[in-house]
């Protein structure tokens, strides 16, 4: 029995041209995810991650090579994917509420005003927000922006979630419970998610699998199943002896190309 | 031929085309199939600015109207300058004042015009002192902006480090206030330009803004371009240099 | 903050508030006074003003200061809205731009006020000429600003929106518009007074009512108190249009109060 991915990219690359210049952030790859795998993919800053990100969205074209959701390939955005960036790109002019009922104004989908309502309410509780619904986005720190935008990317139930190092900017403890939140809600709908990170650690809490990119121009330089049970408490996680092993040997392979982006 | 086009040689030669037509166009027109009043024709309006060329007349109506703008925008660049130093560093008076400034700043300098007109006649003082009221209010408030920019932490640790009143206003005020007040003369040009034209078309006897209210004044059309013209050559021309010595100034900014 | 120090706040703003009576009350009575006891034919006085404003608020000051008004509004009426499309449209079109955009800065080199006896000659005496220079006037600031805000815009906002499913419909309602009003707004403020000046200035050519026409109508009498007067309405009618724009953007950002 053959299983269709639920991504895949096959030999997809990217090149960019600016200034006359032709760079190649990423080189031709071929990925495969199956559903509902939650997949990290770490490395320096500049091997194509984040492309691979928007190529998924299809917020941008590889120039070599395609990239497949679920058996068709991608040719404009992608409507069955949440995408959560670094920056959070809330509306400063709503409300928390608003922000987070953005997808279910629109004409797309249909949802009654009630409903709607019910939904945000939901999901205001799901990620702890509660008493925040009328505050704007500047009232709010750091971490619960990050959780109004999670909130707003989950709120449609899109299957596949994207995430572009979205936790970079909290502090140690935030992400803590932001990792942990994130696998309780990935979990329970189900969620295919690719998660973009610097972080190993962060990595291979989260993910059932890691691959690690070289720099630029980015290539799979490591593949590796992250066999921790779940439900994975993010918390301890990394005091277990299974997580050190892990660790280790794929900071191995990371570390070389941290240094050589360093030089750079 | 897309090729040709995207280049600045097929550019300009596109654009030249078009003023071509417009022109050609326009001469046409006149008289034909629009009233001369109204339009009046490239041919007659480069006939005046000939005349005006040819007796001299547009050199020293040109003048006058630099004239006014050079020494109104001086003396209230100065003045302008000097009160929001003073202002800026009586935080208290300035808080007192500043309704009244602002007051002042609310009402239209045009409408000065008349008023220094009848106090200081009808020649070019009126008009420096047009010009020099609008000049002030706006270098008055760059001022004060710059020195509110200054930064505090900077001006503490200076004093921490046993800098002297002297090293502290040339390490942290003046760098601090000087960008905000070359700001203030660069927009400064452009106002000080209207302000003039705006007092010589109220009442004057000189000037471009007077060739343009007088030839209207005796409903020559071709008059009124040409004056026009010139005022738009001159706006032009300032806003060229301004373009220019703003990138260089920029630059050490990054 | 201590308790002593708020109080010593307040201390603070009754002085401010004490210096600021003190200031107008000695400007006026100097005025006052030298209108006495110098010539109060160049200098008039406070108190011979106040009468003519009283005079004047009964006979016709309303009906001039409602053209001016006018004026203005049915300019803003026309440039408001043509200066957010054009800025919209050229915003959002990188074509367009680069096309109109040349032309645009181009005619806005030129001091627009100062083309007031132009159009008096087209359109002739009465409000027109007015309401187009404010018009004029009212279109390229709002346009530029508008055009910077739109450009302003963050790319991932925008895709966002793509990935979520809106339609380009709801893209310009839900974010472009709301996204450039910030601008817009500070547009909006910078015009006001534009505005004011645009509609004295037309007046103060050629008018037979507006508040720039009792100035040129007094100066002309060499009426100084009627001078002085009608240059107080006007003061009054510019801080009038401050505070509204102001209060509009207050309320209309208000989301901007809060944090950061």
């Amino acid at each position: 029995m053959s299983v269709v991915a639920k991504i895949a990219l096959e030999g997809a690359g990217k090149e960019f041209t600016s200034h006359g210049e032709t760079v190649l952030a990423l080189q031709p790859t071929t990925i495969e995810i199956a559903r509902e795998q939650f997949v990290a993919l770490v490395g320096p800053s500049g091997c194509g991650k984040s492309t691979i990100l928007n190529m998924i969205a299809g917020l941008q074209a590889p120039t070599a090579g395609r990239v497949v959701y679920d058996g068709t390939p991608v040719s404009g955005p992608n409507r069955q994917v949440g995408y959560m960036t670094q920056k959070d790109t809330l509306l400063p002019w709503r409300s928390v509420a608003d922000n987070i009922g953005l997808a279910l104004e629109l004409k797309i989908r249909t949802v009654s005003a009630n409903n709607r309502v019910r939904r945000v309410a939901e999901m205001i509780e799901l990620v702890g927000l509660t008493g925040f619904e009328r505050h704007y986005p500047g009232e709010l720190s750091g971490g619960m922006r990050k959780r109004v935008a999670l909130a707003r990317s989950l709120i449609y139930e899109p299957e596949t979630l994207l995430m572009d190092e979205p936790f970079a900017a909290l502090d140690a403890q935030l992400r803590l419970v932001m990792h942990d939140e994130l696998l309780r809600l990935t979990r329970l709908r189900r969620m295919t998610v690719v998660f973009v990170t610097h972080d190993l650690g962060e990595a291979i809490t989260l993910a059932d699998r890691v691959i690690v990119f070289t720099g630029r121009p980015g290539r799979i330089k490591a593949l590796r199943e992250i066999p921790l049970a779940h439900p994975r408490d993010a918390f301890r996680l990394r005091f277990s002896e299974e997580f050190a092993h892990l660790h280790e040997e794929l900071w191995n392979e990371l570390k070389d190309e941290v240094a050589k982006g360093t030089d750079r | 031929m897309s090729g040709f086009v995207a280049r600045p040689l097929g550019v300009a030669v596109i654009r030249g085309a078009v003023l071509v037509a417009l022109l050609v166009g326009w001469q046409w027109a006149s008289g034909t199939v629009i009233p001369k009043f109204w339009i009046s024709s490239p041919s007659a309006i480069a006939a005046t600015l000939g005349r005006w060329i040819a007796d001299y007349s547009l050199f020293g109506h040109v003048g006058a109207t630099l004239t006014e703008m050079a020494l109104g925008y001086v003396f209230g660049a100065a003045v302008g300058i000097a009160s929001g130093l003073c202002l800026g560093f009586l935080p208290r008076l300035e808080r007192i004042a500043a309704p009244l400034i602002a007051a002042l700043y609310a009402l239209p300098k045009i409408a000065l015009a008349p008023l220094f007109v009848i106090l200081f006649g009808i020649g070019l003082e009126s008009k420096i002192v047009l010009v020099a009221s609008t000049v002030f209010f706006l270098l008055l408030y760059n001022t004060l902006d710059g020195i509110r920019d200054i930064d505090r932490d900077l001006v503490q640790a200076l004093q921490v480090m046993g800098a002297t009143r002297g090293e502290i206003t040339r390490k942290a005020l003046v760098p601090a206030t000087l960008p905000w007040i070359f700001t203030g003369l660069r927009i400064a040009v452009r106002y000080a330009f209207t302000a003039a034209i705006l007092g010589e078309l109220m009442a004057s006897n000189e000037g471009i803004g007077y060739l343009i209210e007088a030839s209207a004044g005796d409903y020559n059309t071709a008059g009124v371009y040409a004056a026009v013209l010139v005022l738009v050559a001159f706006s032009v021309l300032f806003t060229e240099l301004l373009t220019r010595t703003e990138a260089s100034a920029l630059r050490w900014r990054v | 903050m201590s308790v002593s120090q708020t109080a010593g706040r307040t201390a603070d703003e009754r002085f401010i508030l004490l210096g600021r009576i003190v200031l107008m009350t000695a400007l006026l009575l100097g005025w006052e006074l030298a209108g006495r006891f110098v010539d109060p034919t160049w200098i008039s006085m406070p108190s011979l003003i106040a009468v003519r404003l009283v005079r004047w608020a009964g006979d016709d000051l309303a009906q001039h200061a409602a053209t001016t008004v006018a004026e203005m509004a049915m300019g803003l009426a026309i440039g408001v809205p043509a200066g957010v499309l054009a800025g919209i449209l050229l915003g959002r079109s990188p074509l367009l731009a680069t096309l109109l955009r040349p032309i645009i800065v181009g005619f806005y080199s030129v001091p627009l006020v100062t083309l007031a006896p132009l159009l008096i000659l087209w359109f002739g005496l009465d409000m027109q000429p007015k309401v187009v220079l404010v018009a004029v006037v009212t279109f390229f600031l709002i346009f530029f600003n508008t055009f910077s805000g739109v450009q302003a815009i963050d790319k991932d906002l925008i895709s966002s929106f793509a990935l979520m499913g809106a339609s380009p419909r709801e893209a310009f309602h839900k974010l472009i518009l709301p996204a450039a009003a910030a601008w817009i707004l500070s547009g909006l403020k910078i015009a006001l007074p534009y505005a004011l000046i645009a509609a004295t200035v037309g007046e103060m050519i050629a008018a037979r009512r507006g508040l720039g026409f009792l100035v040129t109508r007094s100066a002309s009498q060499i009426d100084m108190t009627g001078l002085y007067a009608a240059l107080i309405v006007l003061m009054l009618i510019g801080m009038a249009i401050g505070a509204g724009g102001n209060a509009l953007e207050a309320h209309i950002l208000r989301w901007r109060a809060s944090g950061r």
